[in-house]
């Protein structure tokens, strides 16, 4: 093995060391990127390097539309949008059995369409949902799992932050990933709303029927989300149909959804100061773990590791089917113990190079579409797997009298559901390709 | 902003006030850019007269607003980490751990204080501008530097504040995953 | 380059940001590459890092090379406006019309007196253009420059917003993975771009109408610069850097110009094949663009006038020095 791929590889054990060691997964990556440029490379090269590293990476015009679309979805979680969302799902489907939670998942689908995040979609919809199932005596692990399984619609319905990084990493179109999204998005909802349904079939009582609303209330309700579906319309329809491109979407979908908070005195200026420093918390995270990517990625660049992995892909003699599905069960492993982001991070720059030469009869541009979703699928399934689930988590603090482990029980419907899903679009790719290709 | 504050010296509240409003500076900024962006969007659709160059705003403008969150990422521990492997670590150990992230996130600020320093010499040597509007880049350098200081000075907060055993204040953030 | 089995006496890193399947790597940076080391005896190895893969971002690699971050690089002059303010003038429309061979030899005839200098801190191994900038539209057919008023059009340079400008449309800045998509959905109009872009960026489907001036005459052009370290050149014996001069002197630029040619060939070939309307703009046509062009190259004397650079003179100068290298 030559010398410079075996640095790159204790590199990479350096780096799950530190990981493992509770350093920050940003700093991590810097440290061991920092350290391997240096070993490899020499100090000039490194010292150079960094004068304008940090900058064009924090300057790059695709990544821009990240902090907005984040600051979308802390004005949103402010602005009372969850409340309209689930208002209006519990008025449509809250009569039937189970139908409480399908509102729940129905509205986390609302409001994932305005919020690019999973654990915001999560804690936000559980505030306004597990009040209401509880008062309904759903099964506490029901009504848990069904708001921490809900929270990763915020990330699978574009807008999605992660599907923007994992774009930007393998010089993807983003539009074309959020409109390849959509039906994959659709089918969740639907298959999470079938979950319930054929769980309450079998667990009696887990989840009695709400109450039926009266005209009144179903019309207004009704007419109360219109403004949240002419955001979402305006802002992701606006995209695809080519009004603008994702950034002045971005930046039109955060002045609307505060528009919307301010007319309506939900949002002032106290909330605006709070959804500020939030936005500058994710972002902020967000753009270290990028530069500290951008330094590991050079790293192993100059080892030669990406390019060793990809050949030896090539050469191990596995058909295309297996090596994906290895890549897909790796995600799904990592997920169990690093956050969404890192993880696409982390693991792209490597993973992509063996994906790009396998062969499913698909254009490269195609493959990359698929190849995404499918990995944005099981990457976000980690956020409701043990031992780390941070929608579990965050739901959990939010539902103090139900017990972590219920919770991780009751998502394991809605993992099963993920599952059969997933073998669905690996199956047949067209589900995720058939929009991109109508919409060219 | 948080209640550990106060079991800190008086000097330590002061520079997190003045990191939190940093941050809010730059969120105040990335607002600007967002109005500016939708209004040149608006004059584009209605006018057919976009703003010129509203890109190459937005790249530079994106850049210092991030720069100026990295302190306040530092100071209330929204950097992720992996905690799962520690969750059974006594609590001494995993405040030297948070220490030892603080020493890393100190070393690193310095570094690339000194870095993009002469980053900013260069780029005003040679006569760095943006394409459409001419906006000298060094510009966008010396805000960067502010930040990147106060991120020495998260830093240094945080490795104090795990000394004395004082955790975080403010927890994960919720945005991004 | 690749699989080189003994490491070479002198090895290079050549870093830029297009990808490994692209023409300019394939038919120009790659066989370049291979004279330079066959001609070395193997005592040369250059490997190539495409796609910014050793880190960065476009604008950073003329930085790389200063600061020997990298050995070599390829870049877009213009991705660092403000860097090259002489070379400049060779953008200019109608200073290069239709040659890109004789432009390329007029640069470097001009370029020991009038550019060096502001190639501080690398060793340039050439400068060279493309063929052009042509106009590529949408949906609008363009025969005077009032079919392009108020049209919003994708920059391609500083002096290229300029132009787009002067003839009354928008200047639209934007990367060119945006292109495509700003295309179909009719967020920009068109964009001032060579031929040689259509098969990557596919635009034979996203536009109509591929307009260009008589005899191929475009509308200004973009500089091109292939360049080494300066300390890791000056630290060369000066048998190899006659190995690196030989390979990138008149010959190569000449035959430099009739690569970008064919390359522009191939892209205006696709564009046809499926369907679009090429226009070749009448002589008359033409000089209608030529007019309304004229104060671009004022505008370009005025604002290096301010640098120090004697403006007035370097537009003859390279006028003189292209008209020299015409149909050779
Ligand atoms: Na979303
Ligand atoms: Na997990």
């Amino acid at each position: 093995m030559d010398t410079n791929l075996l640095i790159g590889l204790v590199g990479l054990a350096g780096l799950i060391g530190l990981i493992v060691i509770r350093i920050p997964i940003a700093y991590a990556m810097i440290v061991v990127g920092i350290v391997g440029i240096w070993v490899l490379s020499g100090e000039r090269i490194l010292l150079s390097q960094l004068k304008s590293l940090a900058y064009g990476q924090f300057s790059l015009y695709d990544l821009s539309v990240v902090p907005m679309f984040v600051l979308m979805g802390n004005i949103a979680t402010r602005a009372g949008l969850s409340r309209d969302l689930f208002r209006a799902a519990n008025a449509w489907l809250g009569w039937m059995k189970g139908g409480v939670a399908m509102s729940a998942i129905a509205a986390c689908a609302g409001f994932g369409s305005v919020c690019g995040s999973s654990l915001a979609t999560a804690s936000t919809m559980g505030q306004v949902a597990l009040p209401e199932l509880k008062r309904y005596r759903y099964k506490p692990s029901l009504a848990t799992g069904t708001v921490a399984a809900g929270g990763v619609l915020g990330i699978l319905i574009p807008p999605s932050v992660v599907l923007i990084i994992y774009a930007v990493i393998v010089e993807a179109n983003i539009v074309t990933m959020f409109t390849a999204a959509f039906l994959p998005g659709l089918i969740a909802v639907a298959f999470f709303i079938v979950t319930i349904a054929i769980y309450v079939r079998l667990v009696p009582n887990a989840g009695p029927p709400g109450a039926r609303v009266s005209r009144e209330e179903f019309v207004a309700a009704t007419l109360g989300v219109l403004p949240v579906l002419a955001i979402f319309a305006l802002v992701i329809g606006g995209i695809y149909l080519g009004f603008f491109n994702p950034t002045p979407a971005g930046a039109v979908g955060a002045f609307l959804v505060a528009v919307y908070g301010f007319a309506r005195r939900t949002v002032g200026l106290r909330d605006m100061r709070i959804a500020l420093l939030e936005t500058a918390k994710t972002s902020g995270m967000i753009y270290l773990i990028l530069l500290g990517a951008e330094l590991l990625s050079i790293f192993m660049a100059r080892g030669g590791v990406p390019q060793t992995a990809a050949m030896m892909m090539a050469e191990s003699g596995l058909s295309p089917y297996t090596i994906m599905v290895l890549l897909l069960i790796a995600l799904i492993i990592l997920g169990c113990l690093m956050d969404s982001l890192s993880m696409i991070l982390l693991v792209m720059p490597f993973f992509w190079p063996v994906v790009a030469e396998l062969d499913f009869g698909m254009t490269e541009d195609e493959l990359k579409t698929w190849f995404g979703i499918l990995a944005l699928i099981v990457v976000e399934l980690g956020l409701i797997t043990p031992p780390v689930g941070m929608n579990v988590f965050v739901i959990n603090a939010l539902a103090r009298d139900v017990p972590m482990i219920e919770t991780f029980k009751g998502v394991v419907p809605f993992f099963l559901a993920e599952i059969v899903r997933v073998v669905l679009l690996l199956a047949f790719p067209s589900i995720v390709l058939f929009l991109p290709r109508l919409l060219g | 902003m948080n209640p550990a504050a106060s079991a800190l010296p008086r000097p330590i509240a002061f520079a997190e006030k003045v990191i939190e409003l940093w941050a809010l500076a730059g969120g105040i900024l990335l607002c600007g850019i967002v109005l500016l962006t939708a209004y040149s969007l608006f004059m584009d659709i209605v006018f057919g007269a976009p703003f010129a160059g509203d890109f190459e705003i937005v790249e530079m403008g994106v850049a210092v607003a991030v720069f100026t969150f990295l302190p306040y990422c530092q100071l209330t521990g929204a950097n992720v980490s992996a905690d799962l492997f520690t969750s059974n670590a006594s609590p001494r150990t995993v405040t030297f751990l948070v220490f030892l992230g603080a020493v890393i996130a100190l070393l690193f600020s310095t570094f690339l204080i000194w870095r993009m320093y002469y980053g900013m010499v260069d780029s005003r040597q040679y006569n760095e501008i943006t394409t459409v509007n001419g906006i000298p880049v060094w510009f966008a350098y010396v805000p960067i530097l502010i930040s990147l200081a106060l991120l020495a000075l998260a830093s240094a907060i945080t490795m104090i504040r795990s000394a004395k055993g004082v955790p975080h204040t403010g927890g994960p953030s919720l945005g991004g995953e | 380059a690749q699989g080189t089995a003994q490491s070479a006496e002198f090895e290079f890193t050549f870093h830029h940001f297009l990808g490994p399947k692209s023409p300019a790597q394939t038919q120009m940076i790659e066989p370049w590459i291979q004279r330079i080391e066959e001609a070395s005896d193997g005592r040369v190895s250059i490997e190539i890092y495409p796609a910014m893969s050793l880190g960065g971002t476009p604008p950073e690699l003329i930085r790389q090379a200063r600061d020997g971050v990298v050995d070599l690089i390829w870049v877009v002059n213009g991705y660092t406006p403000g860097l090259f303010p002489r070379t400049e003038v060779f953008e200019l429309p109608f200073i290069h019309t239709n040659d890109p061979k004789a432009t390329n030899l007029a640069m470097r005839d001009m370029f020991e007196e009038s550019l060096a200098e502001e190639y501080e801190g690398v060793e340039v191994m050439f400068l060279h253009v493309h063929a052009g900038q042509a106009i590529q539209m949408v949906d609008q057919e363009v025969r005077k420059p009032e079919d392009l008023a108020g049209k919003k059009m994708r920059i391609p340079t500083r002096t290229g917003a300029w132009v787009i400008e002067a003839l009354g449309a928008n200047p639209v800045g934007m990367p060119v993975p945006e292109l495509p998509q700003a295309l179909s959905k009719k967020v920009v109009d068109g964009a001032f771009i060579p031929w040689e872009i259509i098969p990557a960026l596919k635009l034979q489907d996203l536009t109509d109408y591929q307009i260009e001036g008589a005899d191929k005459t475009r509308f200004g052009t973009t500089t091109f610069q292939v360049s080494m370290n300066k300390d890791r050149w000056d630290g060369l014996p000066e048998d190899i850097q006659q190995i690196f001069r030989d390979n990138s002197g008149e010959e190569w630029l000449a035959e430099l110009g009739e690569i970008w040619r064919d390359i522009d060939d191939g892209g205006i070939k696709i564009a046809t094949d499926a369907g679009n309307h090429h226009i070749v703009l009448t002589e008359e046509e033409t000089e209608a663009f030529r007019e309304k062009l004229e104060p671009v190259v004022q505008r370009w004397v005025d604002d290096v006038s301010g640098k120090g650079i004697e403006g007035e003179a370097m537009v003859e100068a390279a006028r003189a020095a292209i008209e020299k290298h015409a149909g050779q």
